[in-house]
């Protein structure tokens, strides 16, 4: 009887210890939020922020290698000179759009195509979505030191199977005129990061609007264009925004395959080789910091403008009914 | 006795002899150790050497603590930039020509002539051509090593290869016409492009610059400050390097495939493999060639070396090299400002052991087989012993030319760079690269000037 009063009484104080944490947990329920977010916050404040703000200030001064004390302000210059004296401004932005053109929508479509196959029910396809995952795992200069060997004109395999064929050999990355489409074929090889995220999509969509359609005969190709794209478009527009921040930042690629100069006639002179060059060949950082920050202008601009028409053509599947 | 086992003997007396003394002689260090960071780019090949010579530093030095931080070549340009800009660079860091000079008006590396008039430095043991091109606006920043001599003015050329093509083989060409006759001859192409290469007339500014010499060309006025490479000689150089490009090699990106992805230091250049008749590179490649393929090197009947052809059109030409001019010419070991004066000094005694004294730079480049800044070291008889062609280097280095060069060089360089590759790509005439160039370098060149002048009135 004892022994039962007092499990009674410990379950009792046990249990008004729970609701004491409980209540306080809630109380303070925002400031654990933020102690949880606090270290990435840090993370963000002194590795980016900081630094983003700083590069902001140097991009108005003559900031050179060395600079003791605080660096002169030329206000303006640097932008002026950017936009009416550097022909290699418009040269690496020409070459990073028409990257970024042809790279953004055809590493989409692939990865959305192998994730719409990888999302068959068939056997071992675990082995498979891993087998198609492998490259993202590969670091990028160990990929890109290989896709040098492979594109290699004279002994590069690529080559070597197209003579194999009968088909004339292809200056990969010596050609003013195949640099681009080069970068942009080796490109595809990183599908996996959105592949993984198409993925992940298209596990999400129910089974029962399928199961509609089909009762309704529709055919697969209807299910796709009409269930599958729609329901995807959040995930879409997710990599295609991905994609193109990436896109604007290629650098490590073309750094290791053709050099900072670009390669010939400057063909792979890609944006942020330019900015690299300005910084750490010229020493004129204030002026790479000006072009960094024209980057980020145009990357801005660019989120904001597909943020806005994103309502037009993304289906979040939460729009209101209207009731007739 | 085989030069490479000349070089093996040689290398591993001197390691027993640091060895053996470096202990002996750090117990005479009462004070405290100063540790100087020494940043270069010597490669893993040659790690093991300037470690040899650093033990025999601080053999003499024991208070001081030498740590050979040998750099990747990748990312250079960044390492150095970030590294000078620190506030805590490194004790001494290996520096090419622009780069002394662009730290120097940047104020992140110190003048050198106090330590220089403190320590009794014999200055005149340099070639004065390689001495010269470390001072800027009449200051000493550095003290040379490697040599920047014999960097454009030699070339070396596959024997066998002149031989099959029906060429005396000891006779190599010594104009540019009967280089391009024996390069007609030995060139290959296949459906893949050039399998076996005769000459390349073909590069960047450096080779241009380089060639500009052998028609009695020059690139600047004495004083840096007017630039004269756009010249009828200048045309004529960059005329004949197109016509040996495009009607002997098969255009230019047939030779740029040829050498894609090689590197000679490597040992997976053409010239390993018997496909390369005539070959530039600079003195460097002694050493390389003896490391990558030991036993072709220790056979002269099958390589030789000759100085540059010249134009043999031009009766004031002549073979010539030039000292100073790009950026692998004239390095240097550069002390930077916000170490204390007793690490500076530090770095100096480095600089200039490494530099001039016999078991330091000397035995450095003996043992590549590569001639020293020094003239004394290079009198050295052994030379004939471990490079069969030490007289050709010597007849080389007299033949050299420095250039004068400013902060800006780089930006110069890459502006003459993509000019003269518009002309190679058929962008432009080569008369309208050199123009279009002359242009835009002159500007940039006379700003630099005008700022320069007025910082210093």
């Amino acid at each position: 009887m004892a022994q039962a009063s007092i499990k009674a009484k410990q379950t009792q104080q046990d249990a008004t210890w729970k609701v004491r944490l409980q209540e306080w947990w809630f109380r303070n329920r925002a400031l654990i939020g933020f102690a949880f977010i606090f270290p990435w916050f840090a993370g963000f404040i002194i590795f980016d922020a900081l630094p983003f703000i700083y590069n902001l200030y140097l991009s108005f001064t003559d900031y050179q290698i060395g600079t003791v004390g605080v660096p002169p302000w030329i206000g303006l210059e640097n932008y002026v000179e950017i936009f009416t004296e550097d022909k290699f401004f418009g040269k690496s932005m020409y070459n990073t759009v028409y990257y970024l053109g042809f790279s953004v929508p055809l590493r989409l479509i692939f990865a959305f195509l192998i994730a719409l196959i990888l999302n068959l029910r068939v056997r071992g396809m675990e082995l498979y979505r891993t087998l198609f995952y492998v490259p993202s795992v590969v670091p990028l200069v160990a990929a890109t030191v290989i896709f040098a060997g492979f594109l290699n004109t004279r002994y590069g395999f690529l080559n070597q199977f197209l003579v194999l064929i009968g088909a004339m050999p292809v200056r990969w990355l010596s050609s003013p005129d195949a640099i681009k489409p080069s970068l942009i074929l080796i490109s595809l090889w990183g599908f996996g990061g959105q592949m993984i995220i198409f993925l992940a999509g298209l596990q999400s969509i129910p089974d029962d609007l399928y199961e509609a359609a089909a009762i309704d005969g529709g055919t697969g190709w209807h299910r796709l264009v009409y269930i599958t794209v729609p329901l995807m478009t959040p995930t879409i527009f997710f990599n295609l925004l991905l994609g193109l921040i990436g896109g604007f930042q290629i650098f490590e690629q073309v750094f290791i395959l053709i050099g900072t100069n670009g390669g010939p006639l400057q063909a792979g002179l890609v944006y942020m080789l330019h900015v690299y060059n300005k910084a750490f060949r010229d020493f004129e950082f204030g002026y790479s910091a000006a072009l960094s920050v024209i980057l980020f202008l145009i990357i801005f601009v660019l989120t904001l403008l597909l943020v806005y028409t994103s309502n037009r053509w993304v289906f979040y599947g939460d729009a209101q009914d209207d009731g007739t | 006795m085989k030069p490479s086992r000349l070089f093996g003997l040689a290398m591993a007396a001197m390691m027993l002899l640091s060895l053996g003394l470096a202990p002996a002689l750090a117990q005479d260090c009462d004070g405290d150790v100063i540790e100087l960071e020494f940043m270069n780019w010597w490669g893993a090949a040659r790690e093991a050497l300037m470690d040899t010579l650093i033990g025999h530093f601080q053999a003499e030095n024991p208070c001081i603590r030498v740590i050979n931080q040998v750099q990747p070549w990748d990312n250079r340009a960044e390492l150095l930039a970030t590294a000078a800009a620190s506030s805590n660079p490194p004790g001494i860091i290996m520096s090419t020509r622009p780069e002394t000079y662009q730290f120097a008006i940047n104020g992140l590396i110190i003048p050198i002539d106090h330590f220089v008039e403190a320590h009794g430095t014999d200055l005149s043991v340099f070639y004065d051509g390689e001495i010269g091109l470390q001072y800027w606006n009449g200051e000493l920043y550095g003290l040379p090593m490697p040599t920047a001599g014999g960097l454009t003015g030699l070339m070396i050329y596959n024997k066998n290869l002149l031989r099959d093509a029906g060429f005396d083989p000891e006779d190599p060409p010594e104009t540019w016409q009967e280089l391009e006759e024996m390069a007609a001859a030995i060139t290959v192409a296949d459906p893949m492009g050039i399998d076996v290469l005769g000459a390349a007339a073909f590069g960047t500014d450096s080779e241009f610059v380089a060639w500009l010499y052998t028609n009695n060309g020059k690139y600047v006025t004495d004083d840096g400050r007017t630039l004269l490479f756009n010249s009828p000689e200048g045309l004529e150089t960059l005329e004949w390097m197109l016509s040996v490009t495009n009607n002997i090699n098969h255009g230019t990106l047939n030779i740029t495939d040829f050498f894609q992805d090689t590197a000679f230091a490597q040992g997976d250049h053409p010239w390993y493999e018997d496909k390369q008749a005539f070959l530039h590179i600079n003195t460097s490649f002694f050493g390389h060639f003896n490391v990558n393929d030991p036993e072709g090197y220790a056979d002269p009947s099958s390589w030789g070396t000759m100085l540059r052809p010249y134009n043999g059109d031009n009766p004031d030409a002549h073979s010539a090299g030039t000292t100073g001019y790009n950026y692998s010419g004239a390095w240097a070991y550069t002390i930077p400002r916000v170490h204390p004066p007793e690490k500076q000094e530090a770095a100096f005694k480095f600089a200039e052991f490494i530099g001039a004294h016999p078991l330091g730079g000397c035995a450095f480049l003996f043992a590549q087989s590569r001639p020293s800044p020094v003239k004394e070291c290079n009198e050295n008889p052994a030379y004939y012993d471990v490079n069969p062609y030490w007289s050709v280097v010597l007849e080389g280095l007299a033949l050299d030319t420095p250039v004068q060069i400013t902060p800006v060089q780089g930006q110069l360089a890459e502006i003459l760079s993509n000019n003269i590759a518009e002309a190679y790509h058929g962008v432009k005439s080569a008369e309208d690269a050199l123009n279009d160039a002359h242009a835009e370098m002159q500007a940039l060149l006379d700003e630099f000037w005008a700022e320069f002048d007025a910082e210093n009135m």
